[in-house]
């Protein structure tokens, strides 16, 4: 090789170090080599986009909300499409922690990204116990409690909107995670700042958010709901705005790491969201209709870090007050 | 499975409200009789999600076509694409009508295909392969009227040279009422023994020809249709309920799209999903 090549592939290898460097970011001690996660729900246990997209290039992912029993869902129709998003009443259809364990995270482990185990549960003892299986799990990297689900019946939504409840079932579940424990925020409350001070006070690493919106749609000529349960989550760029404030006044209260998380579909969102004050996203709807979103916004995040010369650390919560 | 875009050739109206994307691909696509594609006009964000649409043709390797009815903003959006328009396409997706395991007993020695309306999308790759196969193929082929059978590809279908049974809910081709009538009769004849049927179309039609199947004991496969947020397993929304499962379990319901979408017609539970279509 002569000097001259030998010079281009150290300057070649300098400049990949650095975007590299660019975009990484860290949440409750977990590296993460970009902020661009695929959303709970959204992504399944991740090998659905095995043969879509390359899974070591992700920043990580949330799986499927994970109960300590597999949960059938809810009767159908489950989605529809409303202007600028969806509405979902899954009810959350999970194989269960156990399976999740023995059967998916070996197939996991095979990728070089983070996996974050979102868990789910009726009541303190459900969750406890999701974690307590999910602990002998190899190659989790976080747990994501989903507080916040608004299509079940009983349990997600009560504690997800009560910052006492809330703070009881997080202080338990720190005790029980061995691993460091995020909790999702639910919008569906009157002050945000209020569930996520509770939360944090109570030990939670760090904070995700937001979940999805409670809506409705009604079939005009039936005159019933469209989705078989009645209400559903709605996501989507229609809660875009809601959930950057959100962030926003919740990165102004604590200050543990934040994930943000809602209508995100380019890294102009992305950047939006961490300029609020996240420290990484979570990319949820925009999957099912663009199954590479989130490479193309690793790309974009790229582009914009070499563009503005900055990294990505420098870009969290340096939102411009007028 | 591929995620591509894809550039219309044509799209021509078949008849008012029904119309026939013709698509070219840059990369050669394998594509089997059963399976669909998520689809809508490239970076169009209103409605955002993908619409399901079976494959219809495949003209060759490159080129494939999609028969579909006009109804709310996705399929409308489709239609007022023109030549050299964009698709963001997902595909092939879904299991095929002719391959294990759904054909786990084998093929019948006599396939009867019951198309109702845009259901015909699904089974025309079918009956091109049955006739390809040589198994013996009765088509059962229901629509609203004249004007939507043509819609639905009717022209095609004909000139497969198959022999066809044409209904109409109006009478204003082949016989008056639902192709479910022709079906009974036909199995009733004595005419069915050793077939498969292999159906799609409305929901309450599909459930129909299953218990018309189930009461003379013949095998039958139907091709579902749900509301789809993904199309490839990840978003759960598609699902319909399974008989026989176990209710708390996580096979009491079924992906249509990664499970199916053609399933064993025994196993579903039809009363469960009340679809509108
Ligand atoms: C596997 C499969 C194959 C299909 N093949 C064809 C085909 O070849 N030709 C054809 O004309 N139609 C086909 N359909 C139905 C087609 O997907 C719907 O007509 C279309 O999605 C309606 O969308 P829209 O925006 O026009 O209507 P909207 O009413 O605006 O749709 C709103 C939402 O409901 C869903 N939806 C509405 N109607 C249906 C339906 N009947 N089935 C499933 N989802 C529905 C849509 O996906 C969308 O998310 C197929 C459906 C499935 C599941
Ligand atoms: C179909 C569907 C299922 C979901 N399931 C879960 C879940 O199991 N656990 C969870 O914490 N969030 C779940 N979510 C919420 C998403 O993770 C995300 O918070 C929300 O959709 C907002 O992001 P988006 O607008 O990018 O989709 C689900 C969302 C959708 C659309
Ligand atoms: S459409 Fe998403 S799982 Fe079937």
């Amino acid at each position: 090789m002569s000097d001259n090549q030998s010079a281009i592939r150290i300057s070649q290898s300098a400049i990949e170090a650095s975007a590299i460097e660019r975009l990484a970011v860290e949440i409750a001690g977990i590296k993460l080599k970009n902020p661009v996660m695929g959303a709970s729900g959204t992504f399944g246990y991740g090998l659905e986009f095995a043969g879509l997209i390359d899974l070591n290039r992700l920043g990580g992912f949330s799986t499927k909300g994970l109960s300590a029993r597999p949960l059938p869902g809810n009767i159908p129709t489950r989605i529809v499409e409303t202007h600028g998003g969806m509405l979902n009443a899954i009810g959350l259809q999970n194989v269960g922690a156990r399976a999740f364990v023995e059967e998916k995270l070996p197939l996991l482990r095979k990728y070089d990204t983070q996996v974050i185990a979102n868990v789910f549960g009726y009541s303190d003892e459900d969750y406890l116990e999701a974690i307590q299986i999910l602990n002998d799990g190899e190659g989790i990297a976080a747990y994501e409690l989903n507080i916040s689900c608004p299509n079940v019946k009983e349990g997600g939504i009560v504690i997800g909107s009560s910052p006492l409840a809330a703070a009881k079932l997080t202080e338990k579940a720190r005790r029980a995670a061995q691993r460091p424990l995020i909790v999702k925020l639910s919008p569906n409350v009157t002050d945000i700042k209020e569930l996520a001070r509770a939360i944090v006070d109570a030990g939670a690493d760090a904070l995700s958010l937001i979940n999805t919106l409670v809506g409705m749609a009604i079939d005009i000529h039936s005159r019933k709901p469209h989705l078989n349960f009645g209400t559903g989550g709605l996501s989507g760029p229609a809660i875009k705005p809601i959930a950057v404030r959100m962030v926003y006044e919740v990165a102004s209260t604590v200050s543990v790491p934040l994930i943000g998380i809602g209508g995100i579909a380019s890294a102009a969102d992305a950047l939006e969201f961490i300029i609020a004050g996240a420290t990484a996203v979570q990319i949820g709807t925009a999957n099912y209709y663009d199954p590479s979103v989130t490479m193309k916004t690793i790309d974009e995040l790229a582009d914009y870090c070499n563009q503005h010369s900055t990294t990505m650390q420098s870009l969290i919560g340096s939102v411009n007050r007028n | 499975m591929i995620d591509t875009i894809a550039t219309v050739e044509s799209n021509l109206e078949l008849t008012p409200g029904y119309k026939l994307l013709t698509l070219n691909f840059k990369e050669a696509i394998a594509a089997k009789a059963g399976q669909f594609a998520m689809l809508k006009a490239h970076d169009t964000f209103e409605p955002l999600l993908r619409r399901a649409l079976a494959i219809y043709r495949i003209e060759n390797s490159n080129q494939l076509s999609f028969l579909y009815q006009v109804l709310g903003r996705g399929t409308q959006m489709l239609s007022h694409l023109d030549s050299g328009g964009k698709v963001d396409i997902l595909l092939p997706l879904g299991n095929c009508w002719l391959d294990e395991p759904l054909q786990k007993t084998g093929l019948g020695s006599k396939a009867l295909v019951v198309a109702g309306g845009i259901g015909s999308a699904s089974v025309y790759l079918l009956c091109q392969e049955l006739q390809r196969r040589q198994i013996e193929t009765q088509i059962f082929f229901g629509a609203a009227n004249r004007k939507v059978a043509t819609g639905c590809g009717l022209d095609d279908f004909k000139k497969l040279a198959l022999p066809i049974t044409l209904t109409t809910d109006d009478g204003s081709l082949g016989e008056r009422g639902f192709v479910t009538a022709p079906l009974e009769k036909f199995l009733r004849e004595g005419k069915g023994e050793n077939a498969t049927i292999y159906t799609c179309g409305p929901w309450v039609m599909m459930k129909r020809v299953a218990e018309i199947a189930e009461g003379f004991a013949i095998k039958c496969l139907a091709s579902l249709e749900a509301p789809m947020g993904c199309g490839f397993g990840v978003c759960v929304g598609c699902v319909v309920a399974i008989k026989d499962a176990d209710a708390k379990s996580y096979q009491a319901y079924q992906r249509v799209c990664t499970d199916g979408s053609i399933f064993p017609a025994e196993i579903i539970r039809w009363e469960v999903t009340a679809m509108a279509h």
